[in-house]
């Protein structure tokens, strides 16, 4: 039999694992079409938050409202990152340029500088201490599963991210636009011959991907009850550990890689105290770059 | 060949050398305020920070998003030195440098083979360990509450701990190590590095040890950066592991973007201006860090060489700064000086 102390603590890394999960998704989604990180994601997760934050402290909507409202401003805040960070740098269309590595580092540094200013405007705004989430919005009524005890926002993350999951599944395999996306992923010069907009499906792919990150932001923070402008800083690189774990491009792959992270640093927690528990998701994303390049679950992808 | 055929550029220098060492100190006495000296060190470290990440970044192409952190291990290792072995500032400012140049070596050994983002990301992790390191390990650090550091500057026994010794030491070494900086990247060394930015498969099959020349410009540019701290940490007297965060390293990266990668004079001036304009800007309170990334954006998007581009600084490196070509009996410049 199992101490319920330690299954406790992998119900509270599988949730954990799961709000990072929520996160990679969308990130994932990106970096696969463009094969460029997008570094303001965590800001996108952050705006959907407060978004979220605004309108329940303006009126007192129903919570899918809130929901709603987030993935409202996610899907804008995706379409205007693309038009300023993105856009300017595919001026040149010919194959040495969508290679070259000026271009792909230029597009990083640009969603870099992009988020430094919403994230500093953001805390402008709304000042850069933690504001609560009313009580009765929180997501965490607590629920007993046999030995161990979770919240209410665990199913809903859970359940949130699953219908993601399935949904993006069905979007990337049944309809034009995700066989478009797809095609732009594989070859973006190929699909322009064969007649894709690459434009407009690079703007539906951060359209997309913005929406599920934004939609993140909100659950996670209705689940902490905390909403503050750096709180997409660390969930990001979390993020972003989880895909590169799960092979970049793989999908699944990330978010099972984000379970992984989220059981190991609640576990870590057991051993040494909370504030050096980030250091496993730095550890394993080095441990991954240097053993297994090609990640846990993806094809190979030259980066050595 | 003779000697009036190699262009040497002494104006240039010596113009510098007045402004640094002359010009400004007379300024900074005339005002004589506490404020002025701050900013014009800050503004020096700072040189030599961007001046650190030109080499490895700009130079050798290598995106370094975590190199605040060398940064913050130099001045760790100066403010360790100095409280619990009671160093000076003459045994600390070496000694942090190589702890910083060690580090960075054993960080390199297994990271170096990963190329463009990837490595970019490695060094974001390591970046953030190390942040976490100075955070977390409470009773080596001191974590959140910082080192108080009470020996200030002195070289061999004399104090040089009033405003303008001060200065004009942090002064005399940024400009040691800039000059060594210039020398190693204004150099074939210098092109060799920048022959592994352009293509490094290319320079591997023409027998540049791709490897190696990264492991060497990443060691050598954590070095200067722990110079850097250790004069931050003697100067200031204050440490704490905020001051080495990861948005230090974005305002490092930016100095370098914003004056333009490959160019030493343009990471001079950018340091210059990120740390001035703020300063200048002082009224505006909050509005300084969007500044930075509005900079930063306004730069990559409308000057994507910077401000002084790689290009017209080696030009202007090569005839005005000492590192001129020599001529041939038929007037062709060959190589670097």
């Amino acid at each position: 039999m199992i101490d319920p102390y330690y299954l406790q603590q992998l119900a509270i890394g599988l949730s954990l694992g799961m709000t990072y999960a929520l996160m990679a998704i969308g990130f994932t989604l990106i970096f696969g079409v463009l094969n460029v990180v997008n570094f303001a994601h965590g800001e996108i997760y952050t705006l959907g938050a407060f978004a979220g934050l605004v309108l329940i402290t303006a009126s007192a909507p129903p919570v899918a409202a809130v929901v709603f409202a987030a993935l409202a401003i996610g899907a804008l805040a995706g379409f205007s990152l693309e038009r300023l960070a993105f856009k300017p740098f595919r001026r040149f269309t010919d194959e040495a340029s969508l290679k070259s590595r000026a271009m792909r580092e230029s597009t990083l540094l640009s969603s870099l500088a992009v988020s430094i200013v919403v994230r500093e405007a953001l805390e402008i705004v709304f000042g850069s201490e933690m504001r609560s989430v009313p009580f009765e919005y929180l997501i965490n009524t607590p629920v007993r599963v046999g030995p161990v005890i979770l919240v209410t926002g665990d199913f809903i993350i859970f359940g949130v991210s699953a219908a993601m999951l399935i949904g993006l599944q069905y979007l990337l395999t049944r309809t034009r636009i995700g066989l478009g996306i797809r095609a732009v992923s594989n070859n973006p010069l190929g699909a322009k011959y064969v007649g894709i907009d690459t434009d407009r499906t690079i703007i539906m792919t951060f359209v997309v991907g913005s929406m599920m990150g934004a939609a993140a932001g909100i659950l996670v923070g209705l689940y902490y009850g905390a909403i503050f402008p750096a709180m997409g800083f660390v969930p990001g690189i979390k993020a972003f550990v989880a895909m590169v774990m799960g092979g970049l491009s793989s999908i699944p792959g990330a978010v099972i890689c984000a379970l992984i992270l989220g059981v190991s640093e609640s576990m870590a927690t057991t051993f040494v105290s909370s504030g050096w528990s980030d250091m496993v998701a730095y550890g394993f994303l080095i441990l991954t770059l240097i053993f297994f390049p090609n990640g846990l679950f993806g094809a190979g992808r030259e980066r050595v | 060949m003779n000697a009036s055929n190699t262009r040497q550029g002494w104006l240039v220098p010596a113009l510098i050398g007045l402004l640094v060492f002359a010009v400004l100190p007379a300024g900074l006495a005339a005002f004589d305020r506490g404020y002025f000296y701050q900013v014009a060190n800050v503004a020096m470290i700072f040189v030599l920070l961007s001046a650190s990440m030109h080499l490895v970044t700009g130079v050798a192409g290598l995106l370094h998003l975590g190199h605040a952190a060398f940064y913050g291990v130099g001045a760790y290792t100066a403010a360790l030195l100095a409280t619990k072995a009671g160093l000076g500032f003459t045994w600390t400012l070496p000694l942090s440098g190589l702890v910083a140049a060690l580090v960075a070596f054993l960080v390199a050994l297994p990271t170096m083979r990963l190329v463009s983002i990837y490595f970019a990301v490695a060094t974001l992790a390591i970046g953030q360990m190390l942040y976490l390191v100075m955070l977390n390990w409470v009773e080596f650090t001191k974590g959140p509450n910082g080192i108080i550091v009470s020996k200030g500057l002195e070289l061999f026994g004399f104090s040089l701990s009033g405003r303008l010794a001060t200065y004009y030491t942090v002064a005399a070494v940024v400009m040691l190590c800039v000059v060594a900086i210039s020398r190693l990247s204004h150099s074939y060394y210098g092109n060799a590095l920048r022959s592994i930015r352009e293509d490094d498969q290319c320079a591997d099959a023409m027998g540049v040890r791709t490897v190696r020349l990264k492991m060497e410009a990443f060691t050598l540019s954590a070095f200067f950066a722990g110079v850097a701290g250790s004069l931050w940490a003697h100067m200031t007297g204050y440490i704490s592991p905020g001051d080495f965060k990861f948005s230090e390293s974005i305002l490092i990266l930016a100095m370098v973007v914003v004056g333009g990668l490959g160019s030493l004079p343009g990471a001079v001036i950018g340091a210059l201006l990120l740390i001035l304009l703020p300063e200048g800007l002082r009224g505006m309170g909050d509005f300084r860090n969007i500044m930075v990334g509005m900079v930063m954006f306004l730069s990559i998007l409308f000057l994507p060489k910077g401000l002084l581009g790689e290009v017209s600084a080696l030009r202007l490196v090569r005839q005005q700064l000492g590192a001129a070509w020599r001529r041939t009996d038929n007037g062709i410049g060959i190589g670097w000086r």
